[in-house]
């Protein structure tokens, strides 16, 4: 019986399917009630959903209702700017014998009564929807066939808070929020430029997400711009929960491990970023927001690199370099050299490293494995793991577990050392989608480590380094301004030169206003 | 698509099979062996191979069971002693790391160097950053069998001691496998390799009580270089005559010398710079060779009454020192011919400078060796003094006058 019920309601809710499908652009009804029966139909009388009916004029002659979502409206703007002057104002107005007719009402609320900024009008309920469930509050008078949509979005927000990746120490230490408006209104604090430009869209059938690209016009290569706004246009999805979503359908190559999209909870690096010619894409509901085009030093850059001085920028970047090859291949030398190439380790330390083998059961390569799966375990729940357990977990974990294990003569303590250089190279990655395409390129080198040694290890990053020169960036080499070598922009690359001397903005990403800055060296000025 | 696949499947195959180092080791599957014996066997030859324990030299807990061990076995080609090494021991040799090769001395005189050394250099698994050596008058089994204090591994320490000797006090010669090949081959030279041997009991070398007093009942000692000809062994050089030869072939870096005082006591110096260039010249037909010895040095001890600040007794000192180089010199020399073997490469000095000479004297070499023309010229500077004047000694001198 209970199973016929269920087939039944879902029988029902295909047929309402049907019907938002057919009436796409349905009017609305001149009929006060018949349009306030529909709404509560069509969202399924949700609780949420707060309809008042008022009556409004000096003899109460015409009925009107208030629509919103509660939770997603500010109730005091309702209250005061929408409610009040609706039942009070144009009570007043009709006394003093302004309005004659309805169709001076109509005119009246639109023009003179609803005091808020933004008001659209409506006539079809798919606009009515989209306006009550974005937050907006919706009046409808009786006998006409449109409304108002009142601009009332408020609702809770977290704020704007540190950033949780990408911590810098010297720097702005704001972060982007989950609502798209405090996001526009972080970079507009940081760039007061008529010409930066904010276009937004709305993706997901279902969730309508706004999704809004921002440019700096006269920087930015109108190319880019175009390819953004077609790509995006091309996604037919029912729903974007998060900027991944988006990075992921509108990214150059499906198929590779890494990243061609930027992303950072960062104003000042999404800023900075707009401001060397590139589009940022800003998803409602998440503080990620995406920076195309990227290059593959980007992912190498962190925004305090300028904030310090050029020399400390130039040195830790190249930290940052070299870590990247230790997380890469520290684990696949170590096995090249222990299983292949013995020759080529220093007697003394071969002895070492051979008297830590003695014993220990497995080949080098099953124990670089167990170690580094072990590390990846550790750390996957370090970071899932409720924030009070989660680091206590990690670091016990890895030192228990590491120290245990020596001891316990299943691995070596060489390779303890081994995997914890390459996880803590791992971190010092300051974007971490390349960091996770690390560790995942990894095992890779280590299985050709283990079947082919050394010429493996040399085999795979020919590869890699053929497959990251195939990539593009929205047309833009991956790996320049490497290769194609520009010359020029070496100053900001491996190492950052001196803001003075960078005098040009990227070739690649903008092709127009290539003139940066035109400060000099600093010196004393001479009195 | 599909051709994509294909391509990348190319690839693959292909990577594989140009792989040239195929098959992988583990660490703990190979006995690391760090010296070599080679000796004479009415077989052939007789290996002995000194593998390292590595426990016992880094492990978290050491025992007393020795840091090395010494396997030995016999063929009737060195190869294949290598491979009949496998019935006794419980890892394959790995060749890479060894530091040392020791011939007996034995082998030397009577088969020579040439054979045994094909194996060595043909070998792809051998390093070439290994020396050479001789076991003087014993078998390189048993030289390779002693233990050694402070450095763990003997190998280490004899390719150590050899090296520290040879850049400080110049009478050994480190020889390495491509320099003994060339010299080898080479017409206008002849080889050397200097001669170990064990001093004190050589029974107790063996034990770990070699190892666990002061001072060790068995010692290596490293002096005497063994002159070839051809690529057999036919006698030895002594200190002194070592050192007249790197002296000759300008392989001196660091070294001690003294001379006698104008009174009783004697003065040593320190040369720490020294160059020696050799000229040929064919006159009237007799090879001719002209040694200029440059040396810098500076007074490392004063055990006489000397007035050190005087410049002319300085000079005096310069021209005793001088004359002493000489004199080590052509006691080198001397031996060299009493052998009959050209070890300090005069004929391919000659080919330098006299080309077409060289050609006639070439067929008769060890004869024209014989009436080869020498002449040494030392030049000696004194540069320093050391960190005192004049000696205290005089001073001490002068009291005891006084209280007389």
């Amino acid at each position: 019986m209970s199973r016929f019920k269920i087939f039944n309601t879902l029988k029902d809710n295909k047929e309402t399917v049907d019907k938002i499908s057919d009436d796409n652009n349905k009017s609305l009804h001149k009929d006060i009630s018949k349009n306030i029966s529909e709404v509560k139909q069509m969202l399924g009388n949700s609780f949420d959903i707060v309809t008042r009916e008022i009556k409004i004029g000096e003899t109460n002659s015409i009925e009107a209702v208030v629509i919103y979502t509660d939770g997603l409206v500010d109730k005091d703007l309702v209250h005061n700017y929408v409610l009040e002057t609706l039942m009070i104002d144009v009570r007043k107005a009709e006394s003093e014998k302004k309005i004659n007719s309805d169709q001076e009402l109509y005119n009246f609320i639109k023009n003179s009564t609803l005091t808020t900024v933004e008001l659209k009008e409506i006539d079809i309920f798919p606009d009515l929807y989209h306006h009550l469930l974005s937050g907006d509050t919706i009046v409808l008078l009786n006998g006409f066939p449109k409304g108002f949509a009142v601009g009332s979005r408020g609702w809770e927000d977290r704020g704007v808070q540190e950033p949780s990746s990408q911590q810098v120490v010297r720097g702005p230490k704001d972060a982007f929020t989950e609502t798209l408006r405090t996001n526009t209104a972080l970079i507009r604090r940081r760039i007061k430029d008529p010409n930066l430009w904010i276009e937004t869209q709305k993706i997901g059938k279902k969730t309508q997400t706004d999704v809004a690209i921002a440019y700096i016009n006269g920087l930015v290569t109108e190319d880019i711009v175009l390819e953004v706004k077609q790509r995006l246009n091309k996604i037919d999805i029912d729903s974007i929960l998060e900027s991944g979503y988006i990075e992921e359908l509108i990214q150059d190559e499906a198929y590779t491990p890494f990243p061609t999209m930027y992303n950072s909870e960062r104003p000042d690096s999404i800023s900075a970023g707009l401001l060397e010619g590139r589009v940022a894409i800003l998803v409602d509901g998440t503080p990620f927001v995406l920076l195309v085009p990227a290059l593959f030093i980007d992912f190498f850059q962190s925004s305090e690199d300028y904030y310090q001085r050029s020399d400390i920028g130039s040195l830790i970047r190249l930290l940052r370099f070299f870590a990247f090859f230790l997380a890469l291949l520290t684990p696949s030398a170590y096995i090249a050299l222990t299983t292949f190439h013995q020759e080529m380790i220093p007697t003394t330390l071969l002895t070492s490293i051979a008297a830590q083998r003695e014993g220990v059961p497995f080949p080098a390569f099953i124990e670089a494995l167990i170690m580094e799966i072990t590390f990846e375990i550790l750390r996957e729940a370090g970071v899932r793991l409720p924030r009070a357990v989660g680091s206590a977990i990690s670091i016990v974990g890895a030192l228990v577990l590491g120290q245990a294990a020596v001891e316990a003569g299943i691995v070596s303590a060489t390779m303890v050392i081994v995997v914890s250089l390459t996880a803590i190279s791992s971190f010092v990655s300051p974007t971490y989608n390349m960091a996770i395409s690390v560790r995942m390129l990894r095992f890779g080198f280590m299985i050709l480590a283990a079947t082919f040694g050394l010429y493996g290890i040399i085999l795979g990053l020919i590869l890699m380094v053929l497959h990251l020169t195939g990539l593009r960036s929205f047309g833009i080499p991956y790996l320049s301004p490497m290769a194609p070598l520009a010359v020029g922009e070496q100053k900001d690359a491996l190492i950052r030169a001196p803001l003075w001397m960078q005098t040009r903005r990227p070739k690649l990403i903008s092709q127009k206003d290539k003139i940066r800055e035109k400060t000099e060296k600093p010196k004393p000025t001479r009195q | 698509m599909n051709q994509k696949v294909v391509h990348l499947l190319c690839i693959v195959v292909l990577c594989i099979s140009l792989t040239g180092c195929w098959s992988s080791r583990e660490l703990s599957e190979l006995a690391i062996a760090t010296a070599l014996g080679i000796d004479k066997h009415e077989d052939g030859y007789k290996l002995t191979v000194q593998i390292m324990n590595p426990g016992e030299i880094a492990g978290r807990q050491l025992t007393t069971r020795a840091v090395v061990t010494t396997y030995s076995t016999t063929g009737k080609t060195i190869f294949e002693a290598l491979r009949r090494l496998t019935t006794i021991t419980p890892r394959k040799i790995y060749l890479a790391h060894l530091r040392i090769i020791i011939f007996g001395q034995e082998l030397m005189e009577e088969e020579g160097l040439a054979n045994s050394l094909d194996f060595i250099s043909r070998d792809h698994e051998l390093r070439t950053d290994f020396s050479l050596a001789i076991a003087k008058d014993m078998s390189a089994e048993d030289l390779i069998k002693v233990l050694t204090p402070i450095e763990k591994v003997p190998a280490d320490k004899i390719f150590s001691s050899l090296k520290t000797s040879q850049d400080n006090w110049a009478p050994t010669k480190v020889v390495m496998l491509d320099e003994l090949i060339s010299s080898l081959t080479s017409p206008g030279k002849q080889a050397v390799l200097t001669g170990l041997y064990i001093s004190g009991k050589p029974e107790t070398g063996n034990h770990i009580e070699n190892v666990q007093q002061v001072d060790s009942p068995a010692k290596v000692h490293l002096d005497h270089i063994g002159v070839f000809k051809g690529d057999k062994l036919v006698g030895w050089l002594n200190e002194s005559e070592s050192k007249g030869f790197n002296y000759i072939t300008d392989n001196v870096l660091n070294t001690v010398g003294w001379v006698e005082c104008d009174q009783t006591g004697t003065i040593s110096v320190e040369v720490f710079k020294s160059n020696t260039k050799l000229t040929g010249l064919a006159d009237n037909g007799t090879p001719k060779i002209t040694i200029d010895v440059k040396s810098e040095a500076s007074i490392g001890e004063v055990a006489c009454q000397i007035d050190i600040n005087d410049e002319k007794k300085l000079t005096e000192i310069e021209q005793k020192l001088e004359k002493k180089i000489e004199e080590i010199v052509n006691g080198s020399i001397a031996k060299a011919k009493e052998f009959n073997s050209d070890i300090f490469g005069f004929g391919d000095v000659l080919r330098r400078f006299e080309p077409k000479k060289w050609e006639t004297w070439k067929e008769n070499w060890s004869e024209e060796f014989q009436n080869i023309e020498i002449t040494v010229n030392a030049d000696m500077k004194i540069r320093r003094t050391g960190t005192t004047t004049e000696s205290f000694i005089g001073k001490i001198e002068q009291k005891k006058e006084k209280d007389e």
